[in-house]
């Protein structure tokens, strides 16, 4: 393999992506905006959803938590009640979409860490709405232990990460099969993160369209050099996305960051790296940019939406589903944009998804470079 | 006789149903200058990518400066420079920096690089657009270009597929003007081109017509094969001035050629004044009416015909 060669290549298609404003907006700036986009027709409807508390435990603590859980967007306090019967009413009137009831024993059992005896009743009708309460309910009563219980913990001289234990806790106490936005994002980041591989598969077509493919052919570069030297350039482009993504998730829907960004970036190139291989067997099998991308749709996006467990969760799949949803790099890599972003895992945990994710690519732009043949027709 | 540098034997290659080559025996000896002269559809683009190892053969052999092309095409490709009949340089990128590109892709020792690309943009005229977007260059600028980045290696072999198609009349002998000094250089030519005028400068002409090499001979035995000049007439009655050119002394064929008529007759000069008296005395008109040049189409019909009787 020639460096000189593979350079050419990359700078020529650098110069290309910076000179050409489609190319440039595709791969900048999309991603972003799709990110926005997704994010909010995901959320948007799902704020201010009216619920009713039921409050059998009546301290300042109860007081306290019901006050910080209405606190936000997410929540409205529609009503104070007295009894179930009320709730139910409510409930059937459609007044409310969901419904907390707090245990009398709440504060103490919090207080001496015994878990949160808490129960939540939510509109079977409306699924979605009554889902997204139990999450926020739950993601808020998180915030509130955390908050109400580290003085307690102090001076019980326990480190504050026994908490984690209390937090799984609390959560098997809620549906888990539902995420918030919180667990979203960070998922969707693969799906954006197909818009440079849909460049590469694109830009093979260009070439093949504008007819420098056969200027190209008829040089000594060799089948590596070229597909390489195609892909790098998205690597970097992609790279940028990785980085701008993340920022924008932070600043701007306040998605906390708790891992290591450095493992996310580098764990980001691979990702990457296994994406755009995707990329580079549409190319080298498609003639034209029309059909690129309607494959690209179907092999990239498509499955990166339905399959790889971002909204639907990959247990409630059918096997052969899940099967292949494990050959789709995206798969991979949403369990690592997850871990990384809310529990902040490291590398200990997600090195096998790292290395089934770099496997995927290096079949990929094998099968690739295997079928790409200097001919035309 | 030295051997040829570029060998094809019963050469052919099909797509689908179409026999785009159909055993051709191409034998170009080193040092020539050879137009591939045909009307489109002949085979010649489709030849040259052969040639330069950018087409498999359906059957058949060639060979390329001693390398078979189907056991080892890459080895032909650093020994040519192939200019494909589209435009098919980087349109973002500026003149310049095509041609490094390509002087990277083939190699070229670095400490040469400057003083070729400045020659090679001054022989193409191009050294006043070497910052200049390359879509941005006007068409007969565009084929210079190309014909650059193909020259960029020194290569022993150019095979350029109709470089002067679409290119304005002055830029068109600008061209030719180039590849004579290529050629006296030493440079193996083979270019093809639609313009049997252009078949006059080359060393060795080879007429192609459905995929099938029907000459090959110096330009001059090549024109003396083909007799005859074109007027073109467009005329209102169409059936009836047909009928009367066909009686009229001189004319030896009449064409339909979308709504004009092309008329090949033995001398033009001579023919034009008699014809439009004839159309006169007939009581016919016309739109326009005007020698015209020999297009290969006509040419090549009038060809197959005498090859036919
Ligand atoms: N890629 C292709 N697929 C199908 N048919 C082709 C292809 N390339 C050329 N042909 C056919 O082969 C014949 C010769 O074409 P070509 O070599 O381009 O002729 P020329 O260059 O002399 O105009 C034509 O009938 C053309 O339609
Ligand atoms: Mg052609």
């Amino acid at each position: 393999m020639s460096f000189r060669h593979l350079w050419a290549v990359t700078r020529k298609e650098i110069q290309h992506i910076l000179r050409d404003r489609a190319t440039l907006i595709l791969v900048l700036l999309t991603p972003t905006a799709m990110l926005l986009i997704f994010a909010y027709s995901l959320t948007v409807e799902l704020q201010h959803i009216p619920i009713a508390v039921l409050d059998y435990d009546r301290g300042a603590t109860s007081r306290d938590f019901v006050q910080q859980i209405t606190a936000g967007d997410d929540l409205d306090l529609y009503a104070q009640v007295a009894s179930e019967d009320e709730i139910e009413d409510l409930l059937m009137r459609g007044e409310i979409k969901a419904a907390l009831i707090i245990h009398p024993d709440f504060s103490r059992d919090l207080l001496a860490l015994r878990g949160m005896p808490l129960q939540i009743i939510i509109d079977g009708t409306e699924p979605e709405s009554g889902g997204f309460a139990v999450d926020h309910i739950s993601w808020r009563a998180e915030k509130f232990i955390n908050t109400a219980l580290s003085d307690q913990l102090q001076t019980m001289g326990l480190a504050l990460d026994t908490l984690q234990p209390l937090d799984l806790r609390v959560r098997t106490w809620f549906n888990p099969s539902l995420k918030p936005r919180n667990d979203v994002i960070p998922g969707m980041i693969s799906i954006m993160l197909g818009f440079p591989a849909l460049s590469v598969a694109l830009t093979l077509a260009h070439e093949r369209e504008h007819g420098t493919m056969e200027q190209l052919m008829a040089t000594p570069i060799t089948r590596t050099e070229l597909l390489l030297g195609k892909m790098l350039p998205y690597i970097f482009v992609g790279l940028v996305n990785v980085v701008l993504i993340p920022l924008f998730a932070i600043a701007w829907f306040h998605i906390s960051f708790n891992g290591s960004f450095l493992l996310f970036f580098a764990l980001s190139a691979v990702f990457l790296f296994s994406i755009l291989g995707v990329g580079i067997v549409i190319g080298v099998f498609i003639r034209t940019q029309a059909a690129a991308l309607a494959l690209s749709f179907l092999v990239i996006f498509f499955p990166g939406f339905f399959m790889t467990g971002i909204f639907f969760p990959i247990s409630s799949m059918p096997e052969l589903v899940r099967m292949e949803s494990l050959f789709l790099p995206g798969t991979h890599y949403a369990i690592i944009t997850r871990g990384v972003f809310l529990p902040g895992v490291g590398l200990d945990i997600l090195w096998p998804y790292t290395v089934m994710m770099f496997g995927l690519g290096v079949v990929f732009v094998g099968i690739a470079a295997l079928f790409f043949r200097k001919k035309l027709g | 006789m030295t051997s040829p540098i570029i060998l094809t034997q019963a050469l052919s290659r099909d797509f689908k149903e179409t026999r785009a080559v159909d055993a051709l025996d191409l034998s170009i000896q080193p040092g020539e200058l050879f137009g591939l002269v045909g009307p489109d559809g002949a085979g010649k683009t489709t030849t040259l990518r052969i040639l330069a190892g950018l087409l498999d053969i359906t059957e058949g052999s060639g060979s390329v400066a001693g390398h078979d092309l189907s056991e080892q095409p890459e080895a032909v490709k650093p020994k040519i420079g192939y200019m494909a009949q589209r435009f098919s340089m980087y349109g973002e990128l500026s003149v310049h920096e095509n041609l490094l590109f390509f002087a990277d892709l083939f190699d070229v020792p670095r400490a040469e690089m400057a003083e070729r690309t400045s020659r090679l943009l001054a022989f193409a005229g191009l050294t006043a657009f070497t910052g200049r977007r390359a879509d941005h260059l006007s068409g007969g600028m565009q084929k210079k270009l190309a014909l650059a980045c193909t020259l960029i290696h020194q290569p022993e072999i150019l095979l350029l597929d109709e470089p002067t198609t679409g290119v304005d009349p002055v830029s068109r002998r600008e061209f030719w003007h180039i590849l004579s000094e290529l050629h006296a250089g030493g440079t193996t030519i083979l270019v093809s081109t639609p313009y049997m005028d252009e078949a006059d400068r080359c060393s060795m002409v080879g007429l192609m017509y459905a995929g099938r090499l029907i000459e090959c001979a110096p330009p001059a035995r090549i024109r003396a094969k083909i007799e005859g000049e074109m007027i073109e007439i467009l005329p209102h009655d169409w059936q009836a001035a047909q009928d009367l050119l066909r009686t009229l002394p001189g004319v030896f064929e009449v064409q339909t050629y979308g709504e004009s008529l092309h008329v090949l007759v033995d001398k033009a000069k001579k023919r034009l004044p008699k014809i439009k008296k004839a159309f006169r005395k007939n009581k016919l008109t016309y739109n326009g009416l005007r020698p015209a040049p020999l297009r290969m189409e006509e040419a090549f019909i009038s060809l197959i015909r005498d090859l036919e009787e």
